[in-house]
């Protein structure tokens, strides 16, 4: 079994959990309302909205700058799934279907190994001894 | 790859997170949440509050930087008293960038 998180934009919540049922997903668990993010761009800045890399340099001339007009972060929403080794690329590719535009801040995906799953109401354990 | 979840102090979390950004490390997510430790949290005047707010950063590093991480978080976020928090690490097996589409940090 495999953990699967997603970090994506707040307005696209509704539409990744419609494509996640719709490929057979229906199970989730989200952070209420939003979590705050931010990637190599070091959250929003008017002046430059996005550039490829952070270099050491970049960000210094960044920190001097900060607090003229910068969002530090962005608000995002954080959800996370627990899916089939099998079903990982199928959920993957489907987040990322509906989260791309191409654009800086789409956010990102981190899959992670879980070694036991317990069902609260039957006590059912799904041990997984081998990875993959 | 690593995930690194640290929850800190609330009014810890910005110097934290501006000493990660000097060292190189800039991307990172911050959740606000509650907790409580070994203390069972904290007693005052008799009441006891045991969900004690928190912020859990949470970021993805190359293994090869997670000490310089951990180490950074230490220094910043130490009081020496009860409630400093507690740093988790757990592996990281796929990253992938949404906009590209490609996989890696």
């Amino acid at each position: 079994m495999k953990e699967i998180y997603a970090v994506i934009r707040i307005n696209k919540m509704q539409a990744t959990k419609k494509a996640l049922e719709a490929a057979g997903f229906p199970a989730m668990t989200a952070y209420t309302y939003r979590v705050m993010g931010r990637g190599k761009q070091m959250g929003l800045r008017p002046d430059e909205l996005s550039f490829p890399e952070t270099s050491k340099e970049k960000i210094k001339e960044i920190l001097a700058k900060e607090g003229k007009h910068a969002m530090r972060y962005v608000p995002k929403r954080l959800l996370y799934l627990v899916v089939e080794d099998a079903d990982v690329n199928k959920v993957v590719d489907t987040i990322i279907k509906t989260n791309q535009s191409g654009h800086h801040g789409d956010g990102r995906i981190f899959v992670c190994p879980v070694q036991e799953t317990i069902q609260i109401r039957t006590g059912e354990r799904i041990t997984e001894t081998k990875p993959n | 790859m690593k995930m690194i979840r640290a929850i800190v102090r609330p009014e810890k979390a910005e110097e934290v997170v501006g000493a990660l950004a000097e060292a190189g490390f800039v991307a990172l997510t911050k959740i606000d949440v509650v907790g409580r430790g070994k203390q069972k949290g904290i007693e005052v005047e008799g009441i006891r509050y045991d969900e004690l707010p928190k912020t859990m950063l949470l970021l993805v590093a190359r293994e090869e930087n997670v000490d310089e991480i951990v180490d950074i978080i230490m220094e910043n976020a130490r009081t020496g008293r009860f409630g400093d928090g507690r740093i988790f690490i757990s592996p990281v097996e796929e990253s992938y960038t949404i906009r590209t589409g490609q996989r890696g940090l």
